[in-house]
């Protein structure tokens, strides 16, 4: 029987739509098959079958870097994915954009907690403890820097940067903080052509941690 | 053990690495496998330098039919992450945390708690120096180590004081990357033609491949998470290295066992017999 993020997945799923930078297209009766958004319609590209196949595929960028940050717009090309039925494509989705489902099922729900930035670094113990000594205007524009969608992250930021609900950096623009918005196509009020299940983030990633401890630290 | 198909869930927590691309590896690969197995209605991985974040993993097992998650360390130790970190970020209370959607979070031990991990030190030990005599040789227990948490370094010690008791080998220790006794004193510390090390690691990463090798004098800083796969392996493949007239054998990260998606099991079990209580203190 589907769990709840499958019954959601499966309400938010049309005959085609992006998930960040993948394109997932319905295909058969209960199959799909994903790619890169830009390598729809190209022919030659390496076929996978496995959704464990997704952990190798998402590892590295098209240069052979490391990826940490799944959701930054770095997602390599030259692949598609075939998967059996929504339980694979579940499965499969949770190995690109790891725990970004569960986010988007929570948040429909209206039980997503948000966590303010200010939060977030208080509670760091250990070698990151010093990262709640960041400024608010490193804050400002280590977020700007860090987080936007053109080669820093996909995600659209949901927290803010303290409990008095002021956003995290004023150089993002305001489609970053939305939704809706599809943030692989930019920044802007265009719409993409299909429909787009949003990444997404709903407390400081420990990679923004790590980056506002070397703020402090001047590294 | 019991199947829990119907109510219970697994979270296995690893530690993770933005810069090792294989420190995630065997927690999925373990997940992956407990989950053919169908144990349980979902398993899950979460980790601290990794997606899904332990802080993602809150959101995790909506399910009304999940009446129990139970969380498993994927940890060598008990120490700074299985006591700090891993109950802050995902809001225990406890050994046991009931949530405010009616479901149990139950906090298991670390799988390097487990009793079998003195039988895979002993089989890693054996795999990679078949012909060195066990009377002849020293065994060492490569470990981290931490001024953090005084408990970081005990469940290699605890290994030691296992196998010393077993008498075969000639000297069993215990050495660490940060604290002493210190692996790079390993020619002053052990006097046996035979040297034998293993890596108390949960996986093959910075510390097996370069660091704990520069400190025993096998290689050279390298930044070997930059070198292939292939090559980032030689390292466990050029036993024995001679050191003057000494033979060391060097082992990849005990961890990476594929036995370690049992102990990560009977970890839940060994839950329901009786090891729930208040979170040990570090």
């Amino acid at each position: 029987m589907p769990d709840s993020i499958e019954r959601a997945l499966a309400a938010a799923l049309t005959d085609a739509c992006y998930f960040g930078q993948i394109l997932i297209r319905k295909a058969g009766e209960n199959g799909f098959v994903l790619c890169h958004r830009d390598d729809q319609g190209f022919d030659g590209l390496r076929l996978f079958q496995n959704p464990e196949d997704a952990i190798e595929i998402s590892k590295f960028d098209d240069i052979e870097n490391y990826r940490p940050l799944k959701t930054a717009p770095n997602l390599s090309r030259g692949w598609q994915l075939a998967v059996v039925d929504l339980s694979d494509l579940r499965r499969a989705l949770d190995y690109f954009y790891p725990g970004r489902l569960a986010a988007l099922v929570a948040w429909k729900e209206n039980r997503l907690k948000t966590t303010p930035l200010r939060q977030t670094l208080d509670r760091q113990s250990g070698m990151y403890r010093i990262a709640a000594k960041i400024s608010d205007a490193q804050i400002n524009s280590l977020v700007g820097d860090f987080c936007r969608s053109d080669g820093g992250c996909l995600r659209a930021i949901l927290w803010k940067r303290n409990e008095s609900g002021i956003i995290p950096s004023t150089k993002l623009p305001p489609e970053k903080f939305e939704p809706a918005h599809d943030q692989a196509l930019g920044p802007g009020p265009t719409t993409a052509a299909i429909a787009v299940i949003p990444l997404l983030c709903q407390e400081a990633c420990n990679l923004l941690v790590a980056a506002a401890r070397k703020v402090v630290k001047g590294e | 053990m019991e199947n829990r198909q119907t109510t219970s869930a697994l979270l296995i927590v690893g530690h993770g690495s933005t810069v090792n691309p294989d420190s995630s590896a065997p927690t999925l690969a373990y997940a992956a496998e407990i989950r053919r197995r169908h144990f349980f209605v979902d398993v899950a991985c979460a980790f601290w330098k990794e997606e899904p974040s332990l802080r993602d993993a809150r959101f995790f097992f909506d399910d009304s039919a999940i009446k129990e998650v139970y969380v498993v360390p994927n940890f060598i130790s008990e120490g700074y992450f299985t006591q700090t970190v891993i109950p802050r970020e995902l809001e225990l209370g406890g050994r046991i945390t009931n949530r405010g959607n009616g479901q149990t979070w139950k906090y298991c031990e670390p799988v390097g708690n487990d009793s079998e991990m003195t039988e895979l030190l002993l089989k890693r030990a054996k795999e990679i120096a078949p012909e060195a005599p066990a009377g002849s040789t020293t065994l060492i227990i490569a470990a981290h180590g931490t001024d953090l948490n005084e408990n970081s370094a005990g469940a290699a010690k605890r290994e030691a004081e296992k196998i010393r008791k077993l008498d075969r080998y000639a000297a069993v220790l215990n050495l660490y990357m940060e604290e002493p006794p210190l692996i790079t004193h390993w020619m002053k510390l052990t006097d046996t033609k035979n040297v034998v090390v293993v890596p108390f690691f949960i996986s093959d990463g910075l510390h097996s491949y370069e660091d704990i090798p520069v400190m025993l004098g096998i290689a050279k800083k390298r930044s070997a998470l930059n070198l292939s796969a292939a090559a980032r392996d030689e390292i466990f493949r050029q036993n024995p290295y001679k050191i003057g007239n000494r033979s060391l054998y060097y082992a990849s990260a005990i961890g990476t066992e594929p036995q370690l998606a049992d102990i990560i099991i009977k970890q839940v079990a060994r839950f329901d017999c009786g090891s729930e209580g208040s979170l040990p203190t570090s």
